[in-house]
């Protein structure tokens, strides 16, 4: 659970410093969750010595509080500018924990942020990979970080 | 003459967060301008005197590193200082970005006081 702790310390510490959120980690797992309903999702893809993906799921209403607090502006609708908060939201994560298991920078390649929003829908890279999840709480509402990865 | 700052940042919402740091870091810009790929701020570079350029390296069409090196290779435009903004700040990037003229590099998340460290050595 080495990477739950990265995806932990890194979540907490973007949301603090640049949300000013303050997020309480619950348990981690390492099954993937139910099909995500209501939902909007910021993915990175990696690339290298550690392939799969880093995304970050935050019901619809999670997603406003969150791009509400990021933009300091009152955010009523999932449009382009909570799909693209919720993607740079994932890149700070990605970009962390690539950080810690790549301090020299060469080994992961980070992909292009982007976004999935949907009713509902399931996100899967890889097969035979591992996932860690991790869920986080914040005033009332939640959401997940998950990582698909595999190790070459 | 006023100060003017360009952010470069294919993230419409990371242009407002730096440009809102920068405020709060009280580093007062009277123009602040925006692009959203390396190429772009090529573009804006062309038709506006810039003090101090901000960039993300991960960006489509062209990049923070390519920019910095398709700058570096341009006169009238080499000597603007350019700091690094990303979530991409492992050594070997960060050495190359400063091969190309980097002045330093700031990772996100960054605070107003990290902003405010880093460019006001430059200033």
């Amino acid at each position: 659970m080495e990477h739950a702790q990265y995806i932990i310390d890194s979540t907490q510490e973007i949301f603090s410093s640049m949300i000013m959120l303050e997020v309480t980690p619950g348990q981690p797992y390492e099954r993937a969750h139910e099909p995500l309903r209501n939902s909007i999702s910021g993915i990175i893809g990696l690339a290298g010595s550690t392939k799969g993906l880093l995304a970050i799921h935050l019901p619809n209403s999670a997603a406003l509080a969150v791009t509400t607090a990021f933009l300091g502006m009152e955010v009523e609708e999932i449009d382009d500018d909570v799909r693209d908060a919720i993607g740079e939201l994932a890149n700070m994560v990605a970009g962390n924990l690539k950080s810690a298991l790549d301090p020299s920078g060469s080994d992961i390649k980070l992909s292009m942020p982007s976004a999935v929003h949907g009713e509902e829908y399931s996100i899967d890279c890889l097969a035979n990979s591992q996932t860690v999840t991790v869920p986080f709480s914040f005033n009332g509402d939640n959401f997940l970080v998950e990582l698909q990865f595999r190790q070459d | 003459m006023g100060r003017t700052v360009l952010i470069v940042d294919d993230s419409n919402t990371m242009r407002k967060i730096v440009s809102r740091s920068l405020r709060q870091a009280g580093l007062d810009f009277d123009t602040i301008l925006e692009a959203g790929d390396g190429q772009e701020a090529l573009d804006v570079l062309g038709g506006n005197k810039v003090d101090i350029i901000l960039s993300d390296i991960n960006m489509p069409n062209m990049n923070g590193l390519e920019f910095l090196k398709a700058k570096s290779e341009n006169a009238a435009i080499k000597d603007i200082p350019v700091i690094m903004i990303s979530t991409e700040t492992g050594a070997d990037i960060i050495d190359e970005a400063k091969s190309y003229g980097a002045k330093g590099a700031i990772k996100k998340p960054f605070t107003p006081e990290m902003i405010n460290e880093t460019l006001g050595a430059l200033l």
